[in-house]
């Protein structure tokens, strides 16, 4: 059954041509996104596990597990939603901007299976490492804040798994590197040239990890006496953000490619799109500095200069790509004869079709969620009153969870139905799964800001709401909220088993149907027109950007209000 | 037609007209991002509340005779220490704070050297009856933190340790008890 996923037909020389994107796919680079995206939907499912008894603890009615083992359940949720489950999908993602999209067989593919199995490997042993941790090594969450130790073994698993991450990465450089020396030269399709900068940025944060998780094992095995609290924060901070920042990019990539083969997005401007990926090479990974800006040592120039990313450079190719992507579905969609009006472009969208619901989801929730509130913490002063409490886990969730978690569910319903070419199982669950996790999950993660802002509720702690033991003070005010977020973290962790349902059903039991018109917009992918995109109506898209602004200036303002209220600190 | 998995149309696609709209919106986001910077940038200087001050690096040995000297010295107000002049000293230990509970007056400047005995701690202060008003500032071994801080509103702030720092770290509270005048 597992060998019946791998069983497309294909011609003489390996290639097929896809019937939805009219890309032309070779085996090598259909079977290496498949193995990819099936790890890293396994690895959403053991994270997915640990969520339960997290949220289940942290909200301290329930009160699920003990503090010992909270810590490694936390620890266990962290690595594999925010590591695993998002790497293997990255790889993947590479395969698709780099060969799938530019025609090429996957070069070096032994290369690619060592990657695999090294990633593999390190994964298993990161889990094993935090799932056996013992006194007196502590769980070491995401971070593992030296001198706090954690098990010898999960600083070799990470070291592992890094280099596993980079072996994955170089068949992509090969492809692109072929592809300027033998191929018809010319410009990169914007998707691929996503996915390098995706790339790029991943190496900088890999070779960053692997300089931090090497001097952090170094001194764990105590071939180094002491280790600076300082530095390892600034040297994990390279991975820890910059992982994320990968996230990021990747998920952009994901939502051009999408948006225009489900909805029928077009380009509006390459110089523009273009132009906003190269800001974030240059500019994103400087954003680690967030991690550090209420502590001591560095330098508040440092601070300021590297947490605005250089003047906001980063954040201006956010703001750029959230105008470019919902006017490349208004103009694409006008194009087609499917306007109507000022929003009717969208509302008439296919979005029965959970690949594109899921998408629109994450571009709208990204932006109003995560990213407005990341702008937001990010900023020197503000920082102190979201760094280390709920609200900075609502801001992750907001961008992980709502938005790249929601993009690459929408991923893996596209491969199932494109490259495994299997039905969607529970037709109708899968159309409304989106709906259900984006609804559930967003009043989870603003109940997560609110009690971090409002209350003061830390993050990464057993309990402190109902009770801080040995003392009479609580958190107790901020309990009505945690009631809610308990229901709907639930009701959250409910819809993305949903997902896990639908998507294993579908690719084990599900019948083999070949993909079309369920899946291709309005006129198929490649609609023709005299007009040139850009002269299309965008007013729709602008009218949503101003909404988006307003609000971002509304979050802005009031946290800096909530600040101005504060006692004096500092200077 | 502009796909994104395909090539360019256009040869010289950096030169293909950009919407008005979209222009427009470039603009904005431009002088948004700028805006944002500038304000960060500015309330260092105009702002109270900046998490800006000098840092020393120091042995945890040296910081802890510091600490405790300065402990033994100062004078007790119900249970609290009194600190003998403008600095107070906070050392996280685990699960407790070194220093705490303390008691300091209103409206005037202390300088708050944070600092660790042994792993990284988080120190967050906040006023017992508004919640919403609470900072959040990085401790770490090895390093002597001198930050100014000035209570303006008496009362009691609850110090509750937010950076994980063992098994423990859910019990590590301590206070600062703001008083308008503090007669030993």
């Amino acid at each position: 059954m597992i060998f019946g996923l791998f069983d497309n037909d294909y011609d003489e020389d390996g290639f097929r041509t896809c019937g939805v994107t009219g890309m032309e796919i070779h085996r090598t680079a259909e079977n290496h996104v498949k193995v990819f995206g099936l790890t890293a939907v396994v690895a959403l499912l053991v994270g997915g596990f640990f969520s339960i008894g997290v949220s289940m603890t942290r909200w301290e009615l329930v009160g699920l597990l003990g503090s010992e083992s909270f810590y490694k359940w936390l620890s266990l949720h962290a690595w594999n939603l925010l590591i695993f489950w998002m790497v293997f999908m990255e790889i993947a993602i590479l395969y698709v901007g780099g060969p799938m999209v530019l025609g090429r067989r996957l070069p070096i593919t032994k290369v690619a299976k060592l990657g695999w199995g090294t990633m593999v490997t390190g994964a298993l042993v990161i889990n094993y490492a935090i799932w056996t941790t013992s006194a007196p090594d502590q769980a070491p969450l995401l971070t593992s804040y030296a001198p706090l130790p954690s098990s010898p073994y999960f600083y070799a698993g990470a070291i592992v798994f890094i280099l596993g991450s980079v072996l994955a990465a170089l068949p992509f450089f090969v492809t692109l590197w072929q592809e300027k020396k033998w191929g018809e030269g010319g410009s990169l399709p914007l998707v691929t040239f996503g996915a390098f900068a995706t790339a790029i940025i991943a190496v900088e944060a890999l070779v960053g990890g692997l300089i931090a998780f090497v001097y952090a094992f170094l001194w764990r095995i105590e071939f180094l006496g002491s280790i600076d609290a300082a530095l390892y924060r600034q040297l994990f901070w390279t991975i820890g953000h910059g992982s994320q920042q990968i996230n990021l990019v990747a998920m952009v990539t994901v939502w051009y490619f999408l948006t225009h083969v489900v909805g029928g997005a077009e380009v509006v401007s390459e110089k523009v799109s273009r132009t906003a990926f190269v800001f974030y090479v240059f500019f994103i990974n400087l954003g680690a500095a967030h991690h550090l800006l209420s502590d001591p040592v560095v330098s508040s120039g440092w601070r300021i200069w590297n947490a605005s990313y250089a003047f906001y450079g980063a954040t201006f190719a956010s703001l750029i790509h959230a105008f470019a992507i919902p006017a490349g579905i208004e103009a694409g969609r006008r194009k087609r004869g499917q306007g109507g009006g000022l929003f009717g472009w969208l509302t008439n969208a296919p979005w029965s079709n959970p690949v594109f619901s899921a998408t629109v989801f994450s571009i709208i929730l990204f932006g109003f969620v995560g990213g407005i509130t990341g702008v937001v913490m990010g900023q020197l002063q503000l920082n102190m009153t979201w760094s280390r409490t709920l609200a900075t886990v609502g801001h992750f969730h907001g961008t992980v969870a709502l938005g790249t978690t929601i993009a690459f569910m929408g991923l893996v319903y596209f491969v199932i139905r494109t490259m495994f070419m299997r039905d969607l199982a529970f037709g109708r669950l899968a159309s409304a799964q989106p709906f259900l996790y984006a609804g559930t999950m967003t009043f989870a993660t603003l109940m997560l800001m609110y009690m971090g802002l409002l209350y003061s509720v830390p993050r990464r702690i057993h309990s402190v709401v109902r009770e801080i033991p040995g003392s009479d003070f609580s958190l107790s005010a901020a309990e009505p909220l945690m009631m809610i977020f308990g229901v709907f973290a639930l009701l959250a962790i409910v819809s993305g088993a949903a997902f896990l349902i639908v998507a294993l059903a579908s690719l084990l039991l599900g019948e083999r149907k070949v993909p079309g018109a369920d899946l291709v917009p309005d006129g198929g992918v490649n609609f023709e027109s005299d007009e040139p995109v850009h002269k299309f109506e965008m007013r729709g898209t602008f009218v949503i950007t101003l909404i988006f602004l307003a609000a971002f200036l509304a979050v802005y303002i009031a946290n800096w209000y909530f600040l101005s209220r504060l006692w004096e600190i500092g200077p | 037609m502009g796909s994104p998995i395909k090539p360019p149309d256009e040869e010289n696609w950096w030169d293909v007209p950009v919407n008005r709209r979209e222009s427009i919106w470039l603009g904005l986001s431009a002088i948004f991002s700028v805006g944002i910077f500038g304000w960060m940038s500015a309330w260092t200087r105009i702002g109270d509340q900046n998490p800006i001050g000098e840092t020393y690096e120091i042995s945890t040995e040296e910081f802890q005779e510091k600490v405790e000297g300065y402990m033994d010295e100062a004078e007790r107000l119900d249970g609290a220490i009194v600190p003998p002049g403008d600095d107070v000293y906070v050392a996280g230990i685990r699960f407790q704070w070194r220093g705490l509970p303390v008691v300091v007056e209103t409206g005037k400047t202390y300088r708050f050297h944070l600092g660790s005995y042994d792993v990284q701690h988080g120190f967050s202060i906040r006023p017992e009856d508004v919640l919403s008003q609470h900072t959040n500032l990085a401790v770490l071994p090895g390093y002597e933190w001198v930050i100014e801080m000035e209570f303006d509103e008496p009362g009691t702030y609850h110090v509750i340790c937010n950076e994980f720092c063992g098994v423990g770290h859910s019990s590590m509270h301590g206070r600062i008890e703001v008083r308008e005048e503090v007669n030993v």
